[in-house]
């Protein structure tokens, strides 16, 4: 056998190997998911009985960074102060907007300024004025020089006054009782530091006085096909992950913290795209550094929707980003990498993330072109060819199904049968084209993390019809 | 044998080299698995209507029968309770007696009993499903049920949180002054119990955990003292001086500041006064927050220096104690801002002062904001 053929031999085996070893991973994630999702169904009616409060549920800050956000920020502040929780305050950073974001706060809350011994735990961008609500005593607004969200993030962290924190997105949309069952993991576990839970896709649903009233699938081909995306990427990548103390990532859109664990770590880094997930590959390393005992907990409950975008462009930007996001996070916590106490997060979800996330792209779309290319000069047969195709899209839409039978066994949240049956569509057409292309602009965020350009807040176009 | 397969093989178009022959059936095998995995979706979505349409028939016809009852109507017969009905209706029953009371409460117990549900509860308790499990715990707590005891109490003791933390309140339904004796030791040993689940279970024997607390506390190490100060207060339990004063004065962070959170008698402020300049910062907050409860004229002192803490929620729980002060009147601490020459003191109880202002201009709104 000559050279030319071992070499295709061995990327060959090494292409069909790495996209088996993936897609295993995921379903090995998928069982781990499934024993969790089951629990949490017997439980299902202990939710739905009327609730008490004791007194003792932690209280919570949520915070909420916003850059040039007038057209929907009173609606979003709005529904924030109807959720139902014992005790909350909203702590509104308002980023150096460039627009009339402060004074929509100002006018829609009768916003004044309070002299707050401000308390610089991390520091920050400098802080303009403070503003105190008077017609809703929880909610404070930190009007500061413009800095970015992690710079942000860290404001609020600073003006917060409860020992928990939720990080939300300006323009999220939160289900009323979010905050209880987010924060459900710190009453039962004092040794927990974060939650996260699930974000679904609110393009197609119905909203009204900033909370979902009816789910709705969108008719946007691009948003349909994110709407599986996230059922895989929540439902099984993050609570498989979670089962075992290694999830590396939980959304900005919302997520619970405690304040003095990420504090003690330094609070968000500034300069990075991905601040949400290097906060908590960080928290990982240096916890398990101290040797610290802690969780980091994911909470399957749909918690949270969010507008995905509907245009190419913008979805290739967020994709772009995300990738990029995810590289600096890992980058910048090499010392989790088979550290000598890395446990779980350490030794398998670091590596994990690595080889499949952060190198995926450049391997999935290496495979694909390389047997294009091969079968297009002649090198591997027609047969050899489908084979690959066969499997690797076999794999994709099998993972994609499982993602889908997990929300069917747990939550069910499209009612409809025609619904089901364009998800089930969805689920097989996404692998047709729409992964491939999410690889393509993943390898571009990989390109661009390399080439080190500036981080600074994602322009995100919306329809916005969500947050009014 | 070997030369069927390679015949059935080469039929379906396996190919010979063995890299793609592996691929193409582990092709095959995700073809089938998601298969498999849509027939499932089906399954789960076909089962999960007819259960909602069991459950929409069941809760119409038992649903104006226990309004009636609840509102005094005693239905003088009731139609038979068909096995497929069981499961809604207990659903149903656990759920109304969740938000009733007195007569009310009664009038569905009595039904459950009429219907033979005590017996129907305590056979569920014995079974593998994990929610049916959960389910005749409530039922039985509802009613009161004290055959079911020991039952319960071995519920009690199984390793799963949520299984045993509802036959614990189970239990405390049952019987409160035995479920206190029994249980309060448990509720201290078992941190994996929330505590404000452990506290809303115990709201309703508050008197006896009490008694068995404040004789708990003296024979209680460190490791388990903060999680029954905690249980006290809680339950807003008052325990004897003499109990506290050990645990005020220990050195473990932890069950210093559990015995400053509770103390609340005038007889310690000494024993307080002590923790106002420990090393640890939770300490001091606690101390000057306890002195803002017990403390007299002579605290206003130690309080402003408190002002001037390296920490700021010391700087806070100081300045807040000094405004809840009830002989301190505005133009007094007005004064004393004035004379306050410390700029982190002087910040600290300007805010504290607006924070007050607020509250006061919008007296029906939630007060200040309490942490650490």
């Amino acid at each position: 056998m000559n050279t030319h053929h071992l070499l295709l031999d061995f990327v060959t085996w090494f292409v069909l190997c790495y996209f088996i070893l993936l897609n295993g991973g995921y379903l090995l994630l998928n069982l781990l998911s499934l024993r969790t999702l089951r629990r949490k169904g017997q439980e299902e009616m202990l939710d739905e009985l009327p609730r008490a409060y004791s007194g003792l549920e932690p209280p919570v800050s949520i915070l909420v960074p916003a850059y040039n956000e007038e057209a929907s920020i009173a609606a979003s502040v709005r529904s924030m102060l109807q959720l139902t929780y014992a005790e909350y305050e909203l702590v509104i950073v308002n980023d150096g907007s460039k627009d009339g974001t402060l004074e929509v706060l100002k006018r829609e809350f009768g916003l004044l300024p309070f002299p707050e011994a401000y308390r610089r735990q991390i520091p920050t961008k400098d802080i303009r004025a403070i503003y105190r609500s008077t017609r809703s005593p929880n909610v404070r607004v930190i009007d500061k020089v413009n800095g970015g969200k992690a710079d942000s993030l860290n404001a609020g962290i600073n003006a917060a006054r409860y020992p928990l924190f939720c990080g939300v997105d300006a323009d999220s949309i939160l289900q009323r009782d979010s905050l209880e069952r987010v924060t459900q993991p710190f009453l039962r576990d004092p040794s927990v530091v974060a939650t996260g839970g699930t974000i679904r896709i609110a393009n197609g649903c119905e909203v009204a006085g900033g909370f979902l009233t009816k789910v709705g699938l969108p008719r946007n081909p691009w948003a349909l096909f994110q709407v599986v995306e996230y059922l895989r990427a929540f439902l099984f990548g993050r609570l498989g992950w979670s089962a075992v103390n290694g999830m590396l990532i939980i959304s900005g859109a919302f997520g619970v913290f405690r304040k003095d664990a990420v504090v003690s770590v330094g609070g968000y880094r500034s300069n990075t795209i991905g601040e949400d997930m290097e906060l908590i590959v960080r928290l990982h390393r240096l916890l398990r550094a101290r040797r610290q005992h802690y969780r980091i907990e994911f909470v399957p409950d749909p918690v949270c929707w969010t507008e995905a975008p509907e245009d190419l462009a913008t979805l290739k930007n967020q994709r772009i980003r995300w990738q990029r996001g995810l590289a600096e996070s890992l980058n910048a916590n090499w010392g989790l990498f088979f550290s000598r106490n890395g446990g779980v997060p350490g030794w398998l979800a670091f590596p994990f993330m690595l080889l499949f996330e952060w190198l995926g792209p450049l391997v999935e779309m290496g495979g694909y072109l390389f047997m294009i290319v091969s079968f297009l000069m002649g090198a591997i047969s027609w047969q050899a060819f489908s084979t690959f195709m066969f499997v690797a899209i076999g794999l994709g839409i099998l993972l994609s199904a499982s993602g889908l039978l997990l929300e069917e066994m747990s939550f069910h949240i499209y009612p409809r049968g025609k619904q089901l049956l364009a998800l089930g569509l969805v689920v097989v057409l996404e692998n047709l084209g729409y992964r491939q292309l999410n690889t393509w602009w993943r390898l571009i965020g990989l390109f661009r993390w390399a080439t080190q350009k500036e981080a600074s807040w994602g322009a995100m176009k919306r329809k916005g019809s969500l947050g009014t | 044998m070997t030369a069927s397969v390679g015949i059935l093989a080469a039929r379906l178009g396996v190919p010979a080299d063995p890299i793609l022959a592996a691929a193409f059936w582990t092709g095959i095998a995700a073809l089938l698995l998601t298969l498999l995995l849509g027939l499932e979706i089906v399954r789960l979505r076909m089962s999960l209507r007819a259960r909602q349409r069991r459950e929409t028939r069941a809760l119409a016809r038992w649903r104006p029968i226990l309004n009636a009852a609840i509102v005094g109507d005693r239905p003088p017969q009731l139609p038979t309770l068909a096995p497929a009905e069981r499961l809604h209706f207990i659903k149903l029953w656990v759920h109304l007696q969740a938000s009733l009371r007195g007569e009310a409460s009664a009038a569905l117990n009595d039904i459950a009993g009429r219907l033979g549900l005590h017996l129907e509860a305590r056979a569920m308790l014995g079974r593998r499903a994990r929610s049916e499990r959960l389910l005749a715990a409530l039922m039985l707590g509802h009613l009161g049920d004290r055959q079911a005891w020991p039952q319960l109490l071995r519920l009690a003791g199984m390793d799963d949180p949520t299984l045993s933390l509802t036959a614990l309140w189970a239990l405390v339904r049952i019987d409160p002054q035995a479920a206190a004796e029994y249980l309060t030791p448990l509720f201290i040993e078992r941190e994996d119990w929330a505590m404000s689940h452990v506290a809303g279970i115990l709201q309703q024997a508050g008197r006896p955990v009490a008694a068995v607390l404040a004789g708990m506390l003296p024979r209680l190490g460190a490791e388990r003292l903060p999680r029954a100060l905690r249980i006290a207060e809680a339950l807003r339990v008052e325990l004897p001086a003499e109990a506290l004063a050990s645990a005020l004065a220990a050195s473990e962070v932890a069950v210093a500041t559990a015995a400053l959170r509770i103390v609340n008698t005038p007889l310690l402020q000494d024993a307080v006064r002590a923790r106002l300049h420990d090393e640890d910062w939770q300490v001091r907050v606690q101390a000057a927050k306890a002195l803002g409860r017990i403390g007299d004229r002579s605290d206003v002192e130690r309080l402003v220096a408190l002002l001037a803490d390296r920490e700021w929620w010391v700087r806070y729980r100081a300045a807040q104690a000094l405004v809840e002060l009830p002989w301190l009147k505005r133009p007094d601490l007005a004064a004393l801002h004035a004379t306050l020459e410390d700029r982190y003191a002087a910040d600290m109880l300007a805010q504290v002062l607006a924070e007050q202002d607020a509250a006061n201009a919008a007296p029906d709104t939630a007060p200040a904001p309490e942490t650490a």
